[in-house]
């Protein structure tokens, strides 16, 4: 209302001036100025229409405009007051004809001033001077106080202004000020509007780009899960399906989590599970142990590997392997622990049983004092059990070569040991020896060698052996045989002495009669008279005693008259092989290497199976103790047997021994010769007679090389 | 020499002869009665002993191997009976083991068959001396 009031009041003020100025000018001319002032005024008041959604800077202009034309001004100002976000402003138009006499940045200076900072003088009316002209100012406010600004209209007309005038630069401003007004207010609005807008959208953008990061967020969240879901079903996976039982346990150890298998296993549930170091799952054996190496594990966080007895859904404890492991993050730090236990019952049981025979065999071995080897002829790979390094003294850690062992045999062996190589090279056959090791400390040992030879899958020749330290044995059968061959002189020297003692008893009777009588008879003779009764009586005595003596030795021939010898079907072969067997262990004392070449077809004889056995016995010993002196070659002997022409078979056997001188062949097998200094010699002789028995002749040839051969050959048996 | 021969018989004691032998038994009391000695013979050391001649015996002429009772069986009997008779051993086995053991027992002679008629009238001499 108050607004009305100052309007109206405004009004009334310029149409009393009007009427003053009505009063003095011309009526016909009154109604051109009233009519046009009308125009005026209406197009004044279709300004607002014009300016609707106009910002105030146009406004203005189109004021200032239609003032300079509607009042024919010389200048007119505006100044705006500072409203919400725009700054204080001046605005002055000068018709372009006039700028020269009012320069609008002079005019400004001049009506700031002028109009001063009293906002209570609304209007102001006045004749002033600028630039040395002089102008009516008149200003009007915008706004009951020059709430918005104020107009100032200048014209250096002196009438200026007229009511007219004045009515229309009144309304003008009230025009200007509605609309400044309103497009400060639509202006604000806009500007509210805009900022409101520019907050939304900046809002919006934010949150778009928020939500933008939290998609990508989820999304990656997502991937992640949906990753971790697979891992952990592949986990799962493996977990379940995995040969053997897991657990998975949380970093202080309890049982968080078991495969199938393992449930299944024990037949238990995991609640049970969880209780494994309290109830029987572990053989109560095992389980302090697997406690203290378990909480150990647990607390210093290393692995933890131990083999304990599990026990079975039926009761049964088998033997697992224990192997458990942390899991941990990126720091280090301890997420779970993972154990993983394997069935190693069957192992185990092997291994127990393993262990078990290998110790027997160890201790068998050292009881027996049996090495085992085995010799990879080919690749020269030899290997031997611990026993076997015992008896020959070397370090359980030395390469076996030949070369190693040959260092360990007797030198006067060598010959023995190198025959025994080629051999074995040679064929896969079995072989057994026997020969001496000279051990560092100069002692004696004697090895008895077992060898079975085999091809391996790709056809390499394997030998297996046995080697036993026989020295206790050998030196007691040494011992023996010394005695035994002690005992044996004894005997003979005693049976031959009780013989002779038996033979002179025999004899002596007789022959002391005969002498006691011979001497009585003498005696009695050289009597004077001679006593010749007596005397006949002691010769007939003599006589008698004398046949006595000869009746003796007719028993004595008697006694050792020869026997009829026995006629059998004998194989030469088998004869020969039953004579080798005996006397193997005699040549392998004597270390003599026995070779032998039997016929392939057995030479059947007739004859004295025993005869004849002893006869080849004879051959060998002979030929063996031929060797006895010989140190500088191998003691090798031949026996051989084959078939004649003339349907005879033929033995032979061939030393390497001192041989004989050919002068004395004939010698030879004369009853008491012979080329040995303990011997006596009565072998060869007794041979030839059991041959010639046979219808067969022995003889003997010196070898090309060293040594001698004796053969003997006897007619084979008919077929009939 | 018949006379001498008696008037020797008279004086020396009777040598007695056990062997299991004949022809000894046969021979040798021919040769002492041609020493001039009283002589007896005996086929083993049982019968000696059970004869009357034991106590008259000055010297046993003694072989060593006999059966059942042997020479040194008949050694230590005598000397068991406390009958100190000079023992002159006789045998055909050269056995000096024999010998030695006759000689550690208290024999006076050891003469292997066979002897001498010297060795054995030198073996009596001694063994008369001893007495």
């Amino acid at each position: 209302m108050n607004f009305a009031n100052g309007e109206l009041g405004r009004l009334r003020h310029a149409r009393r001036r009007s009427n003053m100025e009505v009063s003095l000018e011309h009526p016909a001319q009154e109604i051109k100025r009233l009519q046009r002032c009308i125009n005026d005024l209406v197009s004044l008041l279709a300004l607002p229409a014009m300016w609707s959604g106009s910002k105030p800077g146009d406004i203005v202009h189109t004021l200032l405009d239609s003032l300079v034309r509607l009042l024919d001004l010389d200048f007119v100002y505006v100044s705006l007051t500072s409203l919400v976000d725009e700054a204080p402003s001046e605005t002055v138009r000068v018709p372009q004809s006039l700028e020269q006499m009012f320069r609008p940045r002079e005019l400004c200076t001049f009506l700031n001033r002028w109009l001063g900072d009293d906002p209570q003088k609304p209007y102001l009316q006045e004749r002033s001077h600028i630039g040395g002209e002089e102008v009516s100012l008149v200003s009007s406010p915008l706004g009951v106080q020059r709430e918005i600004g104020v107009i100032v209209a200048g014209s250096r007309r002196a009438n200026f202004p007229r009511d007219t005038e004045a009515l229309l630069l009144s309304i003008a401003a009230n025009q200007a000020l509605t609309g400044l007004q309103e497009a400060r207010l639509v202006s604000e609005q806009k500007r509210v509007a805009d900022e409101l807008d520019q907050r939304v959208a900046e809002r919006t953008a934010e949150l778009a780009a928020a939500n933008g990061l939290l998609r990508e967020e989820a999304a990656e969240r997502r991937r992640a899960e949906e990753a971790l879901a697979e891992s952990e079903r592949n986990l799962r996976l493996i977990v379940d399906s995995i040969p053997g039982l897991v657990a998975l346990l949380t970093p202080t150890g309890e049982v968080e989590l078991v495969n199938p298998q393992l449930v299944e296993y024990c037949g238990r549930t995991l609640e049970e599970l969880r209780l494994w170091g309290t109830n029987d799952t572990l053989h109560a054996e095992d389980l302090p142990r697997v406690v203290e190496l378990f909480s150990r594990s647990i607390t210093s966080g290393n692995p933890h590997d131990f083999e304990t007895r599990l026990r079975r859904f039926d009761g049964e404890y088998r033997w697992f392997h224990v192997r458990g492991a942390p899991v941990r993050d990126a720091n280090g730090r301890i997420l779970c622990w993972c154990s993983l236990l394997t069935d190693i019952d069957e192992r185990k049981r092997t291994e127990n049983a393993l262990k078990r025979s290998e110790a027997f065999l160890v201790e068998g071995q050292r009881l027996s004092r049996v090495g085992s080897f085995s010799w990879h002829v080919e690749s020269g790979e030899i290997t031997w059990s611990d026993e076997l390094y015992r008896i020959f003294e070397f370090d359980r850690d030395v390469r076996v070569t030949l070369e190693l062992i040959g260092s360990r045999v007797h030198p006067e062996d060598i010959p023995l040991l190198n025959d025994m190589i080629d051999r074995a090279r040679g064929t896969s056959s079995d072989f057994e020896y026997e020969h001496r090791l000279l051990m560092p400390n100069h002692s004696v040992k004697y090895l008895h060698l077992v060898g079975h030879g085999r091809r391996d899958r790709h056809g390499r020749l394997v030998y297996i052996g046995a080697a036993q330290d026989v020295t206790e044995h050998r030196l007691s059968e040494e011992t023996l045989g010394k005695v035994r061959s002690e005992l044996a002189h004894m005997a003979r020297v005693t049976s031959l002495g009780a013989l002779t003692a038996s033979i002179a008893h025999e004899v002596n009777q007789p022959l002391s009669g005969i002498v006691t009588n011979a001497s009585t008879c003498l005696r009695m003779l050289t009597l004077d008279p001679p006593n010749i009764d007596g005397a006949r009586e002691t010769a007939r005595r003599t006589i008698r005693d004398g046949n006595r003596a000869s009746d003796v030795i007719t028993r004595l021939r008697a006694l050792f008259s020869r026997k009829e010898t026995i006629a059998e079907r004998v194989d030469l072969n088998d004869a020969t092989r039953e004579v080798i067997a005996l006397s193997m262990s005699e040549l392998h004392r004597n270390r003599i290497i026995l070779r032998c070449e039997l016929a392939d077809a057995a030479p059947l004889v007739t004859g004295d199976r025993v005869q004849l056995q002893q006869v080849i016995l004879n051959l060998l010993r002979n030929g063996s103790d031929a060797m006895n002196s010989v140190h500088d070659r191998p003691k090798e002997l031949l026996i051989r047997t084959e078939r004649e022409e003339g349907d005879r078979a033929l033995l032979s056997v061939k030393d390497a021994g001192i041989g004989f001188d050919l002068q004395s062949m004939d010698k030879l097998f004369q009853a008491f010769y012979t080329t040995k200094s303990d011997g006596m010699g009565i072998g060869l002789s007794v041979s030839r007679s059991i041959i010639e028995q046979h219808d067969g002749r022995l003889w003997a040839t010196l070898n090309d090389g060293p040594g001698a051969t004796v053969s003997f050959s006897i007619p084979c048996a008919t077929n009939t | 020499m018949n006379s001498g021969q008696e008037k020797i018989a008279g004086d020396l004691p009777l040598v007695a002869v056990v062997d299991d032998d004949e022809s000894v038994r046969e021979s040798l009391p021919d040769l002492l009665r041609e020493f001039g000695f009283a002589t007896r013979s005996f086929s083993s050391g049982e019968e000696f002993l059970g004869s009357d001649s034991l106590v008259q015996t000055g010297c046993l002429i003694l072989d060593v191997a006999m059966p059942g009772m042997t020479g040194f069986d008949l050694q230590r009997e005598l000397k068991l009976r406390g009958r100190n008779i000079p023992i002159i051993f006789i045998s055909a086995q050269k056995d000096e083991v024999f010998r030695r053991r006759a000689f550690q027992q208290g024999a006076v002679e050891f003469l292997f068959k066979p002897f001498s008629d010297t060795a054995l009238l030198q073996a009596l001499n001694t063994a008369l001396r001893v007495r």
